[in-house]
């Protein structure tokens, strides 16, 4: 086997990823070939970096992170209403009270001068209808 | 309380079973977006989003799926979508190159620590270089050999968060770890290893 077919199986072999004949051939070529031996030797000890890392340690205040960017976007969820609704929404409720106000001393002032329209029209009809005092007798006693 | 328990209480905004999976599953988040991004920091704040994510979106869980195989998708989806943002910022960059940025960046710290033992700093650097040729692969491939390694995942359990067919995931697999042994013997034949 020459040099670089070993460099092109290394990974595998270190893997225990060949058939049989193919581990017996690279492990025979690293036995004779110092180059490649280091090459085999170094990305062994590369790989091996992957089983020290796998399990990373615990935060403890993971969870407390979680929950705070959470508020945090909450937060910036009511802050980013569109400014539309910030702006617009107390002018559309101010108009709303000053036409009910408005609307209000409308309605006063009418009802006000209906109220005076109908006591002079029931302090004049007794003496327009002079019938309803008078009873007929008396009419034609005369 | 099993996981399905876990994600009908939090439908129902249950806190208590918000904070249940979080414990039960930050360890497997964090390690996939550590696997992914090789920064610890990144990696956690990362998870954190993907928890952020999972309770926003609990409603869409279907109950048929894998709770495991849902937070796998989202970690994935979060961490390459911070690869891509910082590589906006370094799209002219190369392996060697920024093995030697590493390097020279790790030795600058290290040069601080002179009573740390030899055998660490070369770990440290073996550490760099390995991450870096990860980092340089293809998104899939990265994604597959990550699984693969860091969480020890079945090349069928892969293939169903990856959504692939099993063969795919092993020609991923096969790529992936043929590209690092080219990257890995580059590296160590211009003496960066």
């Amino acid at each position: 086997m020459k040099c670089k077919d070993v460099h092109n199986k290394l990974i595998f072999f270190l893997e225990g990823d060949l058939s049989e004949a193919e581990m017996k051939a690279v492990q025979e070529h690293l036995d004779e070939c110092r180059e490649c031996a280091l090459f085999a030797e170094e990305l062994k000890l590369t790989f091996s970096i992957l089983e020290t890392e796998k399990k990373p340690e615990v935060n403890p205040f993971f969870y407390t992170r979680v929950k705070a960017k959470l508020e945090k976007q909450e937060e910036q969820s009511i802050e980013r209403r569109p400014v539309l609704a910030r702006v617009l929404q107390p002018v559309a409720f101010s108009l709303i009270l000053l036409l009910a106000i408005y609307g209000g001393i409308k309605f006063g002032a009418t009802s006000a001068e209906q109220s005076a329209s109908l006591t002079l029209k029931q302090e004049l009809i007794p003496y327009l209808n002079e019938m309803d005092v008078e009873p007929i007798e008396n009419f034609l006693m005369q | 309380m099993s996981d399905n328990d876990i994600i009908q209480q939090l439908k129902q905004g249950n806190e208590q079973a918000f904070r249940k999976l979080v414990d039960s599953y930050q360890g497997l988040v964090v390690n996939t977006c550590f696997g992914l991004l090789h920064n610890r920091e990144d990696a956690e704040d990362v998870a954190q989003d993907v928890f952020v994510e999972v309770y926003r979106s609990v409603s869409n869980f279907r109950a048929d799926a894998k709770v495991s195989t849902w937070l796998y998708r989202i970690a994935v989806n979060r961490s390459l979508n911070h690869i891509r943002d910082n590589k906006k910022h370094r799209w002219l960059s190369s392996f060697e190159s920024d093995v030697k940025a590493e390097k020279k960046r790790l030795l600058q710290v290290e040069s601080s620590q002179s009573d740390q033992p030899e055998f660490e700093l070369e770990n440290k650097q073996r550490a760099v270089i390995l991450h870096e040729a990860i980092s340089s692969l293809p998104e899939n491939q990265k994604v597959a050999f990550t699984l693969n390694k860091y969480e020890e995942l079945s090349y069928n359990e892969i293939a169903e968060v990856m959504e692939l067919s099993v063969s795919s995931v092993e020609s991923l697999l096969f790529r992936a770890k043929k590209n690092l042994q080219k990257k890995l013997y580059e590296c160590y034949r211009k003496k960066c290893m």
